[in-house]
């Protein structure tokens, strides 16, 4: 009968668990945090290399959702992209000790994934195909953008990190970030 | 910039990525924010920026991070449905029904009981609260005690008496590892309004406090200090000083101790 149950949530779109989870639907949560809980600890254990700080921002972030999950809006973008988003957000605000917004980011962080990750087989593809995209760049572009991306650095501090000239960041991160787009398209 | 946009189309990933400085970044966000048909770029190139994170090493959360969100989300539910019953139940007697003014003076006791009740509780929670904190604090302070007591590196130095008070004695225990010393003394009671005052004196530099204290506390040897990690100690003294102690020696030495 549970396992039944389970099997029949992990079909359920993440619109339709949110609006259980709207309802105070614990198992429509826990069905969600078994679909992303392992692409956000992983991102936040990436940025900020130490896992019992990615596992509260982690519970923090499905907590926020328990709470506040009516604000969801389906029409300006997609769960799993607010939480990796989000997730970074509030990791790198961790790493440099800055203070963040929770409540806001719901509405104001609208992302909408160029694909769907709402089953296991979507989510190992598109890591396959990231890692592919990645690993085929030149090494500084991929050093820099994922300085970028995982340290939060912006152009200058990436320039000073790697003690190179602002405009050979610029360009390497510039390059980057077309692969992706080309690979992603 | 293009067409009264502050954003190129193919900056929208930098912008999302945050690699712009914080005032180019501040006055790109303040257009978004007015301007839906860049908002709606900026959300697509957020979405393809937002899976650089499946370049992270696959790592799963220990399952106790899910249990603890839902046992968190469990007791949420349960406290906001706890009120609910409450307000179901208290007006129901039906022989109430026909005589108003009766039923409201029971409210009202019935108000004032519960909220007596409540502050009770609240009292015994504060109670509890105050208790755990102090255990806590018990216990940590127990357990640096003990790292500092059974740490190989850990030197103990007597403290002597000075003829300012020849029948004191003392000893102090530091750890210059750890950065953390413990002390003892047998002192009598201070003059009225001094107190002793413990310092830790380099080799070079100026004598570091190492709190101040009053007999009956540094007489069962649990007094713990933490000084700066690394330092080269010289020697220990304690002074008398005014209460609240001095930021460097001014009192009679009445303890010494070499290193």
């Amino acid at each position: 009968m549970i396992r039944a149950q389970r099997a029949e949530q992990q079909n359920d779109s993440d619109w339709s668990l949110l609006e259980r989870v709207v309802q105070k639907d614990e198992s429509a949560l826990a069905a969600l945090y078994d679909r992303y809980s392992g692409l956000v600890f992983a991102e936040a254990t990436r940025i900020l290399r130490d896992s019992g700080a990615a596992e509260e921002v982690l519970q923090d972030l499905f907590y926020q959702i328990w709470r506040t999950a009516e604000k969801f809006d389906p029409a300006r973008g997609s769960l799993p992209g607010w939480l990796l988003v989000a997730a970074r957000n509030r990791s790198i605000s961790r790493l440099r000790r800055r203070s963040t917004r929770d409540d806001d980011e719901l509405t104001e962080n609208s992302v909408v994934l160029p694909c769907n990750l709402e089953t296991t087989a979507a989510q190992n593809q598109l890591l396959g195909r990231v890692k592919t995209i990645l690993g085929g760049m030149p090494d500084g572009q991929r050093e820099a953008i994922e300085l970028a991306y995982f340290e939060g650095m912006t152009h200058s501090e990436i320039a000073e990190h790697l003690a190179m000239p602002l405009g050979t960041v610029k360009t390497r991160i510039r390059s980057a970030v077309e692969i992706l787009k080309q690979a992603l398209a | 910039m293009t067409n009264g946009h502050p954003i190129r189309a193919e900056e929208f990933e930098l912008f999302a990525l945050g690699v712009f400085p914080g005032e180019e970044s501040a006055s790109i966000q303040a257009h978004i924010d007015s301007c839906p048909e860049c908002a709606r770029k900026l959300a697509e190139a957020r979405g393809r920026i937002a899976l650089l994170a499946l370049a992270a090493p696959e790592q799963n959360p220990p399952a106790v991070v899910k249990q603890r969100l839902l046992e968190k989300v469990r007791a949420e539910k349960s406290s906001t449905i706890a009120p609910a019953r409450v307000r179901e139940t208290r007006p129901s007697a039906p022989w109430w029904n026909t005589v108003w003014a009766p039923a409201a003076v029971a409210l009202a006791i019935a108000t004032v009981f519960l909220w007596i009740s409540d502050r009770r509780l609240d009292q015994q929670l504060q109670q509890i609260q105050q208790a755990t904190r102090t255990y806590q604090a018990q216990t940590e302070h127990a357990q640096a005690l003990v790292s500092v007591l059974a740490a190989q590196d850990t030197v103990t130095v007597k403290l002597d008496a000075t003829p300012a008070m020849p029948k004191a004695w003392g000893s102090v225990k530091y750890n210059p590892r750890m950065g953390m010393m413990c002390y003892t003394a047998d002192l009598p009671e201070p003059p009225p309004d001094k107190v002793y005052q413990m310092w830790a004196v380099p080799m070079t530099g100026n004598p570091v406090s190492a709190g101040v204290f009053m007999p009956a506390a540094a007489h069962n040897g649990q007094m713990l200090a933490k000084v700066p990690t690394g330092m080269d100690c010289k020697w220990f003294c304690v002074t008398v000083e005014p209460k609240g102690g001095k930021s460097a020696p001014t009192g009679p030495k009445v303890l010494v101790g070499t290193l």
